[in-house]
């Protein structure tokens, strides 16, 4: 039998039975000739359940295979018969050891019943938390994997994001510069206007003061011209005007 | 620099933002905060300063021929635009940042093919049922070593217990 294994190991035989359809047996050379069964690709899978009996050890194939013969009380004939045959010419003769064999085969036969099933239960069980164990694990790896390349994926698409972040960054530097531009035309065009406004406010200042000085110089000198004389004059005149005032009050 | 428009959506941040990773969130939220911060700055100053009103000046500054000297040194000035030191730098970084965007994207791109290859076997693999002695060993090659490692059951390093 060559086993998968052997086949993809490419041992020699494996080799010249993967390339020609034809058995192993012919092909191979003869020093090379293991074993001259006909070769088997891929091992037998085991049968998960036993095959159908009756009595707890009898086949069923023998049953059918009487059963076309004989009909259905054919094989208990037959074996009634052999067990009384072999009886009567005392080819098995009864003893001591027969009572005990009667007996072990009893004590078998109810330990086999007590106990069969719970330990197939826990076999079974057995197998299949080491096969969920088994699958588990293998879930497990290809769900990281998966997970591996697409996170890989995602960063691969991430890294597209740099174009943005460097356009940002320019445009930053760029907008800085701008605004400095501006802030410098703005300083130029105030400088401009101080400079003007200042001189209007000079020229502006300095007819304030000639205007104050001119009027001052003129009232002292209107003050300085009255005579006591005039002055006595405009008090009588006043004077007489309140007069003509009062009666009409 | 008239001829180009400073800071308008010359930026995709839409397409930034949903490629930012989760660890550099705030590195991008303060970039994004000085782009508005400026651009807001920015939107806030005339594009050129008010001139002078130089009719009105001239009515008004005594000085003979100073408004005149003024207008004339005025519209003949260029203010020089700010020189661009930072530009190369950031252009230096980004070629620097292309080269090794391509590494990264080299390295993943073995890697990716290193997990498919992983991740087929695997997907592929016999059912463990069928598997026999020789095939699990040789598809989980762990166990196999620390056999060779550890002849005596159970197979691990029992100092390290």
């Amino acid at each position: 039998m060559l086993s998968r294994l052997a086949m993809r190991n490419g041992s020699a035989i494996a080799s010249i039975a993967l390339r020609s359809s034809a058995p192993c047996v012919s092909a191979a050379p003869q020093k090379m000739l293991l074993s001259t069964s006909t070769p088997q690709r891929m091992p037998n899978k085991m049968p998960e359940e036993a095959g159908k009996i009756r009595f707890g050890f009898v086949p069923e194939e023998w049953f059918q295979f009487m059963y076309k013969k004989t009909g259905v009380t054919g094989p208990y004939v037959f074996g009634t018969g052999l067990i009384l045959f072999l009886l009567n010419k005392e080819i098995y003769v009864m003893g001591p050891e027969t009572v005990h064999a009667a007996v072990a085969l009893g004590l078998f036969i109810y330990g086999i019943k007590k106990l069969g099933p719970g330990i197939a239960e826990w076999a079974d069980k057995k197998r299949e938390e080491t096969l969920a164990d088994a699958y588990a694990g293998r879930n497990a790896n290809i769900a990281a994997y998966k997970d591996a390349i697409e996170h890989e994926k995602t960063e691969q698409w991430r890294l597209d994001g740099r174009k943005q972040l460097f356009d940002a960054r320019r445009e930053n530097v760029a907008m800085r510069m701008e605004i400095e531009y501006r802030e410098r035309l703005q300083q130029v065009a105030q400088a401009v206007q101080k400079k003007m406004d200042y001189h209007v406010e000079l020229e502006n200042t300095k007819r304030r003061l000639e205007q104050q000085h001119m009027v001052r110089w003129i009232e002292q000198n209107v003050v300085k011209s009255i005579t006591p004389q005039q002055e006595k004059d405009i008090m009588s005149t006043c004077i007489s005007n309140l007069k003509n005032l009062a009666p009409t009050a | 620099m008239a001829g180009r428009r400073v800071g308008k959506s010359v930026v995709d941040w839409a397409a930034f933002v949903e490629r930012v990773p989760p660890n550099q969130k705030s590195q991008f939220n303060s970039l994004k905060g000085k782009f508005d911060a400026l651009n807001v700055r920015m939107s806030q100053m005339p594009e050129q300063a008010a001139t002078p009103n130089w009719a009105a000046y001239k009515k008004t500054v005594p000085v003979a021929g100073l408004v005149d000297k003024f207008e004339k040194e005025f519209s003949a000035l260029k203010v020089p635009y700010p020189a661009d030191t930072q530009s190369d730098h950031i252009n230096k970084q980004e070629k620097e940042m292309d080269v090794m965007a391509a590494d990264f994207v080299k390295a993943s791109n073995e890697r990716i093919a290193k997990y498919t290859q992983e991740f087929n076997k695997l997907e592929s693999m016999i059912p463990f049922e069928e598997l026999t002695i020789e095939e699990f060993d040789e598809m989980f090659t762990e166990g196999k070593k620390m056999k060779e490692k550890y002849p005596w059951w159970p197979h691990i390093n029992l100092a390290e217990l």
